[in-house]
């Protein structure tokens, strides 16, 4: 820590050590509770209900995570449902995730792009009305959609569930891409017409590309919202079926019979594909956010 | 990028061809958009008048076959119960204390990521980790460091010699809603430091140096020059984080399901009770309508803000 510059011997000045120390503070706080978590997941049933509290498991294991692929193995007496049904719901909860960020990045960049570069009647009505739905509390519409939805026959369908989380992550996607087909300039576009591109592989060649970083953020929100949503998948799913990750975890909780240690280790499977897709695009998710909600 | 130079150096020595898209057909327009609005009115507008006829209506399905029109005397019901106004108060006390916290240590977190110091890039990644946690998976965590037998903050404090004995944090009416908040921060507050950090990176360096000059210090310096910068970002982050605290569900679901008593029993959660536990959708209607009109009130605040940033014109 100590610089030599010239002649004098230079020690850190106050504040950079009293920022320091207070960063050592901010990562315990985030760290903390998260690794109490993560080490459960690798400790035996005993060692996590011992008292005090053991923080780092004295003999480490997989069983918690090697249960899952043989749920009814050597600990089938314990291991409940929600073991069962943990790796199915990863895959449920994926391809929810998944295909709601797919659908969002198609339909948002059809219409950002007429928000960005169309002029025509109820433009700003639209504007507000993409905006007013992303206001709206799930709680709010929860009824009315779970009646939509059995009536269509739809209950415990993926399919139902993708088109929940379209309709409220949409809104967002729209106001982002806007905002980024509204940062390139026309030029370019213009160029690629004279060229003799139809709309749609100017879209494809020109457009699509240079907003390359807001689509992957846009996807990566609506992934995001679609992965972690509790409450319209608790409500619209029943079977493991379209069951996805958090209702499954939740599912340990309701269970009393199911092993804590089990538990944890499903929680941090749910936990894994959001993570890597944070860190992944951190710097994407900053700029995403900032344009979407301010605009620079 | 490379693509985009080829494009503009194919555009040299190339004629103009007429009848590409143009910028005002409406048609077009409309047609780009039919999708989108079809999902949003389809799941978003027409559940929400929906919604809006069957709190007029006595529904339950304890007894489906009844839905006669009662005109507002759901809502005369929710207004006249204890627990209605019971349910607002936990609502608002939630939401003042989550945002407020989460406000405050935003702000601290981002002002702290904003300097430079050993390790800053590393904690500038590392704020991400509570974000990427799904709530469901926050409860559950959080309801084991709570835990009144083997939970870690028991374990902490009585190591640290805070407390005599382990406590039921979450079966205490008082320490529960702390709890409960507390969880709810920490999953929340990194979302506000990436925005408040986004807002002070944006402000000129050489504002500082000129006030600098000028002998402002401190405090000043932060009143006068960071904070005109981040006034607006505040707000927003101020009425986003309050949106999301009043729909805050999942982690009440798991952490404390309203308790002890109806220590946690927020409106949203309330909603929950009343439509799924008591399948009374007609009052359950009525009270998600409450949910929505407090909302509606802030989202009108926030459209306010956009429209003096000049937003809508974009």
């Amino acid at each position: 820590m100590i610089k030599r510059t010239g002649r004098t011997l230079e020690l850190p000045s106050l504040a950079t050590i009293s920022s320091t120390l207070a960063g050592v503070l901010v990562a315990i706080y985030i760290l903390a509770p998260f690794s109490w978590l993560l080490l459960t997941s690798f400790m035996r049933e005993q060692a996590a209900l011992s008292v005090p509290p053991q923080s780092i498991p004295a003999q480490p294991t997989l069983a918690n995570y090697l249960t899952f692929f043989d749920p009814s193995g050597t600990r089938a007496v314990v291991g409940s449902r929600a073991a069962e049904q943990t790796l199915p719901g990863m895959a449920n909860s994926l391809i929810a995730a998944t295909g709601t960020a797919a659908l969002n990045v198609i339909l948002g960049t059809l219409a950002g792009y007429s928000l960005a570069r169309l002029d025509f009647r109820g433009r700003s009505i639209l504007l507000v009305v993409y905006l007013g739905s992303r206001m709206l509390p799930g709680i709010a519409v929860i009824v009315p959609l779970y009646l939509t939805v059995r009536t269509l026959g739809l209950i415990d369908h993926l399919g139902a569930l993708v088109i929940t989380y379209l309709t409220f992550t949409l809104p967002f996607t729209i106001w982002l891409l806007k905002s980024y087909f509204q940062a390139i300039p026309r030029s370019i576009e213009e160029a690629a017409f004279i060229d003799g591109c139809s709309w749609l592989q100017m879209l494809r060649h020109v457009l699509v590309p240079a907003a390359a970083p807001g689509l992957v953020a846009a996807a990566m929100f609506a992934f995001m919202t679609a992965w972690n949503d509790y409450l319209f998948a608790v409500i619209l799913t029943s079977t493991i079926a379209s069951k996805t990750m958090p209702v499954v975890v939740a599912g340990f909780a309701t269970d009393v019979t199911t092993e804590r240690t089990l538990m944890a280790a499903s929680g941090v499977l749910a936990v894994v594909p959001p993570l890597v897709l944070a860190f992944f695009f951190q710097r994407l998710i900053v700029q995403g956010l900032t344009s979407g909600a301010v605009k620079d | 990028m490379a693509r985009l130079r080829d494009v503009s150096s194919l555009r040299r020595g190339l004629h103009r061809r007429s009848g590409a898209v143009g910028y005002e057909r409406p048609f077009f327009a409309y047609l780009l958009n039919a999708p989108s609005l079809l999902a949003v009115l389809l799941l978003a507008a027409y559940p929400i008048v929906y919604s809006a006829w069957i709190s007029l209506h006595k529904y339950s399905l304890k007894r489906p076959r009844v839905f006669d029109f009662v005109g507002f005397s759901n809502y005369l019901q929710i207004l006249q119960s204890q627990e209605f106004w019971s349910a607002l108060l936990v609502t608002l006390e939630f939401t003042a204390l989550v945002v407020s916290l989460v406000v405050i240590l935003g702000l601290a977190i981002a002002i702290l990521l904003n300097r430079r110091f050993p390790g800053c890039g590393l904690l500038r990644g590392l704020i991400l980790l509570p974000w990427a946690i799904p709530p469901v998976v926050n409860g559950l965590m959080w309801q084991w460091i709570y835990d009144s037998n083997v939970g870690a903050l028991n374990g902490l404090l009585l190591s640290l010699g805070l407390i005599g004995e382990y406590r039921g944090w979450l079966s205490d009416p008082t320490s529960a809603l702390i709890a409960l908040v507390s969880a709810d921060v920490w999953n929340t507050v990194p979302l506000a430091v990436i925005f408040l950090l986004a807002a002070l990176q944006r402000i000129p360096r050489d504002l500082y140096d000129a006030a600098r000059v000028d002998g402002g210090s401190g405090f000043q310096l932060f009143r006068h020059v960071t904070f005109p910068w981040i006034a607006q970002p505040l707000l927003i982050v101020l009425i986003l984080q309050t949106l999301s605290a009043i729909r805050a569900f999942d982690v009440i679901y798991v952490l404390t399901a309203g308790g002890p008593g109806t220590a946690t029993t927020t409106l949203t959660w309330k909603t929950y009770l009343t439509t799924f536990d008591s399948l009374d959708f007609g009052l359950g209607n009525a009270y998600a309508y409450s949910v929505s009109f407090i909302t509606l009130c802030l989202a009108l605040i926030y459209f306010r803000l956009l429209y003096r940033r000049g937003e809508f014109e974009a």
